[in-house]
């Protein structure tokens, strides 16, 4: 092969009529000399022309071997069948539309997927060399794994042999105050090397210098490039400048570019105060910093180099700590674990993600099957010319290309229809922005989505078309042609194929059901969880204190003692207390929690059970509507001399007093604390953090007892007559009227919270129960097909039976009895599949288990409902065979 | 068919697979010619012993070319009209040679086993 054999090849494929017209004229030219030659000889012109042309033989041939040695005969027999495919597909026009729209929809749903895994998953994260980013975690008795001891941050960082650097950092609301109007701000407090992990350079100024940690570090921020523009107006003299956060001024060192966004969400970049020579002697009466780390591993560092450098560095850092924790149990199964970065920030969604895309994968199946099925159908009606031509000399392998072809005409223009409802749905989701996607780029249709169709578009030509093929490469040529009458007797094995693909389809629509089914009940269950309280007319949100001004707990009381005082006063309220703690505020985790041993029972920390703390004003109960179970409630005895009463929930009293009376008990906090602790209540539980939880142990403090109790960080929660929201803007009103400087934040109503966090639920029980409709329409589409096509089949047979006296009934009978053995059989095979593959979706289960047999049986009902249903149609046809016409036939 | 035609494929011998190319090569060697004249010559030069299938003549041009040792150019013909001129390229020249050589190798090999055998 040579590039003038390639300029040849691609003339000849795309100037093919040049290409022929020069080849007719070289023969022309040919004839006529040679008749010229003749002439000269002394013939006459129509002899010589005659003479000429017969020594030069067939010209068709020749030109035929000229064009083989052009080699560009798949192209030329591509064309041909091109031609062919769409000629023959647009005479059936149903069949190629139902094809059409079943390719277009599916296609569409797995693109529309797949940019969703794609924005989530895939695309790289936008700092250099981001796969050698990774997360590390320390795990150490049931700690999951996300933090690390500060003073291990040091030892690793120290220690490693294949990080190019490690980074800690924390996170840390903050308010923004000097400005008109007050706000919440995410800040990350982060070590210098922070930005050498990252390898980011800031868009002005600079970054954090390595001297710039320790115990005492400068007051300075890097800000990000959002708050830049939002605040600054993208001041390009921004640098030098102050800001004040929660009273304290901050001078601003530098502005990160656009894209810069880690951790997610935060607005300013502060250098992180922690000291080596604090952290290093670890000691168990001394509470240790935490931190969560970032690290970049070196260039060309293989896993298993990683994994072996992680459990020497568990080993080494295990070393350093002294021997009271091993005793005292904190270091119980202790390891250092890396996580590649995306993967840690893409957390929870991933298994939502691997079964979405399980779920679309079988939809597409479901269309592959429907579609052969289709084509099948047609390949048998077409045996006969199909027959004909091979019996021209056609071979098989230039049949089989051309079913293919026809597969593939009907695939492309499915997929980029598919790719533009894609194109649609990604607009529609990047619009509504559902919460899961909130913390990701917006959907794209990039390269590589558009990639993935066109790829899937040509598998899925390949596999609906492989049947049909295969059964064109299988025609007997004599049988085919012997036979005259109508085109419908099918060999055996097409229609035992034909079964076998519907059967497959029910079964996989079945598999779908019973997902969507779980899924629908757990998300059913989940919403009509007994919250233990009422959620309606509840106003929440949220006020941070700032700081400096409220650093005593006597000016944080006193805030607080007046804005309850102030909303309680408004008309449209009944009663407000304030929580450290909102229900349903979105985070599993405890606000804050602490180990607890009962008085006389002292245990090794290790051992002791860990308990919750959520600090609340005296209406707290009542407002919000918690019933009391034992004992009582925060009352005016609770004072700041009385500061040892607490109430439990019950969770509490159930798992450290299962067999007493949890009244009057005390408990002890922490290491060497003398203040003993009195159960005086027990109450209900509530629904936490996350929707759906266990309800944990939890201990409830007055803020009215004082010292120990400080909330810097509080909910409100305020129970309004009519509609919470038209309570709002009083309610803010009067919280700025105690103090103007104070962001109020996080507003939404009790019943919005219980919504937004059955949001994620929603969005996946959306997208699946959509593709789950899409396959039951598919379904039973393919069902009518099969048997619509099985009456044809057997038109002559049901004459026969109609003309010797069978009754509708049984003809009708006959029919539905096909349509439920296929149903049956395909519900065998789902059954079978669903009980392998539902366990995967557990983490997504709530109230119900992946094996639930009301969700299988009623699922497996309504399929077989489907299935006969599709067949009612062919089954009345059937029914209305005429004998006279049926026998006839022939 | 014609009785002429019969005695004359008498005379005439049918070229061997694969040695209508090396003709042709050689044929153009001294310059630039089109397929009719090809055909001519070769039967000229081989006193009508070779007969140049013209079915086989088209399409090993088309090879040739594909291959690169010939090109084609649009000329003019005797008769005034368009034509399409073959000519070797550099690389024809080299292929003319290693068959010529093989060629004589092995015609003088089958001589050799004819005469001595």
């Amino acid at each position: 092969m040579n590039f003038y054999d390639v300029f040849l090849r691609c003339r000849a494929i795309f100037q093919r009529h040049r290409v022929e017209d020069e080849l007719e004229e070289e023969v022309q030219a040919h004839l006529e000399l040679q008749t010229r030659k003749h002439v000269a000889a002394g013939m006459t012109i129509q002899e010589a022309q005659a003479k000429a042309r017969r020594e030069f033989g067939a010209i068709a041939l020749a030109k035929e071997r000229c064009r083989d040695e052009r080699r560009t005969g798949f192209v030329d027999h591509f064309r041909q069948d091109f031609r062919y495919a769409v000629r023959s597909l647009r005479r059936d026009v149903v069949l190629t539309l139902v094809a059409l729209f079943t390719l277009a929809i599916c296609i569409g749903a797995n693109t529309t997927v797949f940019s969703i895994v794609n924005s989530v998953m895939l695309r790289p994260l936008p700092y250099p060399s981001p796969e050698r980013l990774y997360w590390l975690g320390e795990r150490m008795g049931r700690n999951r794994a996300e933090t690390t001891i500060g003073a291990d941050y040091y030892s690793i960082r120290e220690q490693n042999r294949v990080f190019e650097d490690v980074a800690a950092y924390g996170t840390r609301t903050l308010n923004l105050t000097g400005v008109e109007k007050p706000e919440q701000l995410d800040t990350a407090l982060v070590s210098p090397s922070f930005f050498k992990v990252l390898d980011s350079q800031p868009l002005l100024g600079r970054v954090l210098a390595e001297d710039e940690q320790g115990v005492k570090v400068p007051h300075i921020a890097i800000l990000s490039f959002r708050f830049w523009r939002s605040h600054m107006a993208s001041d390009p003299r921004a640098v030098g400048k102050t800001i004040s956060l929660d009273g304290f001024p901050y001078l601003v060192i530098g502005v990160m570019p656009q894209g810069f966004d880690y951790p997610k969400g935060a607005q300013i970049w502060r250098p992180l105060s922690m000291d080596e020579r604090n952290e290093q002697p670890r000691r168990v009466d001394r509470p240790m910093h935490i931190v969560r780390m970032i690290a970049k591993l070196k260039p060309h560092i293989s896993e298993r180099q990683l994994d072996t450098e992680l459990s020497r560095l568990t080993a080494s850092v295990y070393r350093e700590y002294p021997k009271e924790f091993a005793s005292a149990g904190f270091l119980e199964g202790m390891k250092i674990l890396a996580t590649p970065l995306q993967r840690q920030m893409v957390g929870d969604l991933r298994p939502a993600l691997l079964i979405l895309s399980g779920a679309v994968g079988l939809l597409l199946l479901i269309a592959c099957a429907n579609l052969a099925n289709l084509l099948l159908t047609r390949a048998t009606a077409r045996q006969r010319e199909l027959a004909m031509r091979m019996a021209l000399g056609s071979g098989t392998a230039r049949i089989v290309k051309q079913v293919l072809t026809e597969s593939l005409v009907l695939a492309l223009p499915g997929g980029v229809m598919g790719v533009i409802i894609a194109l649609v749905a990604v607009t529609v989701l990047n619009a509504w922005k559902p919460s899961v996607l909130q913390n990701y780029p917006p959907l794209m249709l990039d390269v590589n989505t558009l990639a993935f169709s066109f790829g899937l578009t040509f598998l899925t030509a390949l596999i609906f078309g492989m049947a049909p093929a295969w059964t064109a490469g299988r025609i007997r040529i004599q049988e085919a042609l012997k036979s005259t009458g109508p085109v419908h007797t099918s060999s055996r094995s097409a229609t035992r194929i034909r079964h076998l693909l519907i059967v497959i389809e029910l079964g996989v629509a079945l598999m779908l059901l019973i997902g969507a089914g779980l899924l629908g009940r757990s998300f059913v269950k989940l919403a009509t969880t007994n919250l233990g309280f009422p959620a309606d007319h509840l106003l929440t949100l949220r006020v941070n204190l700032t700081g400096g001004r409220y650093a005593t707990l006597v000016k944080q009381k006193q805030f607080y003692d007046e804005v309850l005082g102030a909303v309680k006063r408004l008309p449209q309220v009944k009663e407000a207390a304030f929580s450290s703690d909102l229900p349903l505020s979105g985070d599993d985790r405890f606000y804050s929690g602490a180990k607890f041993e009962i008085a006389g029972h002292p245990l090794p920390m290790a051992q002791r059970p860990q308990a919750g703390i959520t600090v609340v004003s005296r209406e707290f109960f009542k407002t919000i509507g918690i019933p009391l179970r034992a004992g009582r409630l925060f009352g005016l005895e609770d004072t700041e001399r009385s500061r040892d009463s607490i109430v439990v929930n019950e969770a509490f009293s159930r798992k450290i007093f299962p067999a007493e009376d949890a009244l009057n008990r005390q408990i002890v906090i922490g290491p060497n604390n003398p203040v003993k602790w009195r159960i005086v209540g027990v109450v209900g539980n509530v629904q936490g953090g996350q929707l759906g939880a266990e309800p944990l142990p939890l201990i409830y403090r007055c803020l009215c007892q004082g010292s120990g109790a400080e909330l810097y960080r509080t909910g409100l929660v305020v129970r309004t007559i009519r509609d919470p929201h038209s309570a709002i803007g009083a309610v803010v009103a009067q919280i700025h009227s105690v103090d103007r400087d104070e962001p109020v934040f996080d507003i939404r109503s009790m019943e919005e919270r219980l919504a937004d966090s059955l949001a994620p639920r929603r969005f996946y029980l959306l997208l699946i129960g959509t593709f789950t409709a899409i396959a039951i329409v598919l379904s039973a589409v393919g069902v009518f097909g099969v048997l619509s096509y099985f009456v044809i089949q057997r038109n002559r047979e049901f004459g026969i039976r109609i003309a010797i006296g069978a009754q509708s009934a049984h003809v009708l009978g006959l029919v539905l009895r096909e349509s439920a053995m296929l149903a049956a059989l395909g519900i065998a095979i789902g059954l079978a599949g669903a009980w392998g593959v539902t366990r995967y979706l557990d983490s997504m289960l709530y109230g119900v288990t992946a094996l639930d047999s009301l969700t299988f049986t009623s699922m497996s009902i309504l399929l077989t409902a489907v299935a006969i249903f599709a067949s009612l149609i062919p089954a009345m046809k059937a029914v209305r065979v005429d004998p006279v016409i049926a026998l006839r036939e022939d | 068919m014609s009785v002429v035609d019969t005695m004359a494929r008498e005379q005439r011998l049918d070229l061997l697979q694969g040695t209508l190319d090396l003709l042709i090569l050689r044929t153009l060697q001294p310059g630039p010619m089109h397929g009719w004249a090809i055909s001519e010559r070769i039967q000229q030069i081989s006193r009508d012993v070779l007969q140049v299938n013209q079915g086989s003549l088209y399409p090993a041009l088309h090879r040739l070319e594909h291959q690169g040792w010939i090109k084609a150019e649009w000329g003019i013909s005797e008769l005034g009209r368009r034509a399409r001129f073959y000519k070797l390229t550099a690389a024809g020249r080299k292929q003319l040679e290693l068959e010529t050589g093989d060629w004589v190798r092995l015609s003088t090999a089958i001589s050799r086993v004819l005469e001595e055998a």
